[in-house]
């Protein structure tokens, strides 16, 4: 792990409340906003996206990680969340920062951020709202209870979900692993943290994702 | 690339049980045909069968059906590699 990143909780308010957001790196100048992968998906790579900003931070580029409703510290319950309110607070969480921001949305991360005002998208495996939930419906048949691995989610958040596409307007980077046949502008090497059964982190795809962002953002 | 022969379909299985269940390249290294999977690798719980699959899914460019999925496709090493190559090679 890179050394001190000047880490701090900040928050930002939306329309339907106010949630928290992490913060580090300069307080000037490009910010890139993370968008985590979904669910159990986010709960597996926090550590290694955190790293990621910590390493940006590092490079002297400044990293945000807002919250989203119904999820961290937010009093929204996690049941209640739908994609439309993530996608709105995820926008409203961007437009709250100075500067130019940059998105970094690792796989289900890239359905958030489509109301966003942003200058860039750089995306890790992003994938479709409908693969996001023909995982989860396997996911939920596999623990063979209601939740979908311990999440609670709402019939209101499949249905967001249903037909969901990443964002493809604008200037946009998309990395891949190079396990993974599908077209990028970049393959790298690595392990899919996403689907790892324990969370776990890879400082060697960690740095190759931090040095790929900071230079898309350097343009 | 998607593979396109048996020994390559093989390798891509052996490197999603060792990305997905978090084994070492020695552990998978030594899986061969006989080799008990569901019931048999502590790490293969029935969860961890649901990222195992997607993730094969993902890397041979297939779609497996859950109706498709049953104790006897996951008992050995060989019977899903098996299974694996009779859908991506078809």
């Amino acid at each position: 792990m890179a050394g001190s990143a000047g880490f701090r909780i900040e928050c930002y308010d939306w329309a339907g409340g106010h949630e928290a957001m992490l913060r580090c790196g300069p307080d000037s100048g490009p910010v890139v906003v993370a968008a985590l992968p979904l669910f159990e998906e986010g709960n597996r790579t926090r550590a290694a996206a955190v790293d990621v900003l910590r390493r940006l931070a590092g490079l002297g580029v400044a990293g945000a990680l807002p919250d989203l409703p119904g999820t961290g510290e937010s009093l929204v319950a996690t049941g209640d969340a739908t994609l439309a309110m993530w996608r709105e607070a995820f926008a409203a969480a961007c437009a709250s920062l100075g500067g130019p921001v940059h998105v970094m949305g690792w796989r289900g991360g890239a359905l958030v951020d489509g109301a966003a005002e942003v200058a860039s998208r750089w995306y890790l495996a992003p994938l479709s709202g409908d693969g996001v939930r023909r995982e989860l419906e396997r996911l939920r048949r596999s623990g063979g209870a209601a939740d979908y691995g311990g999440n609670v989610i709402s019939p209101a958040m499949l249905d967001g979900l249903a037909g969901a596409e990443p964002g493809t307007s604008g200037a946009l980077r998309v990395v891949r692993l190079e396990s993974d046949p599908k077209a990028a502008d970049r393959k790298v090497a690595g392990a899919p943290l996403w689907r790892a059964a324990e969370p776990g982190t890879d400082a060697a795809l960690q740095t190759v994702v931090a040095d790929d962002v900071a230079a898309w953002v350097a343009g | 690339m998607i593979p396109e022969s048996k020994p390559e379909v093989d390798k891509t299985v052996r490197a999603v049980l060792k990305d997905v269940l978090g084994l070492s390249d020695e552990r998978v290294a030594a899986f061969d045909d006989t080799t008990p999977l569901f019931g048999a690798l502590p790490e293969l719980d029935s969860m961890a069968v649901a990222g195992v699959l997607t993730e094969i899914e993902d890397r041979l460019g297939i779609v497996i059906d859950d109706d498709e999925v049953d104790g006897e496709m996951l008992e050995t090493f060989g019977a899903l590699t098996t299974f694996a190559a009779a859908k991506t090679l078809a």
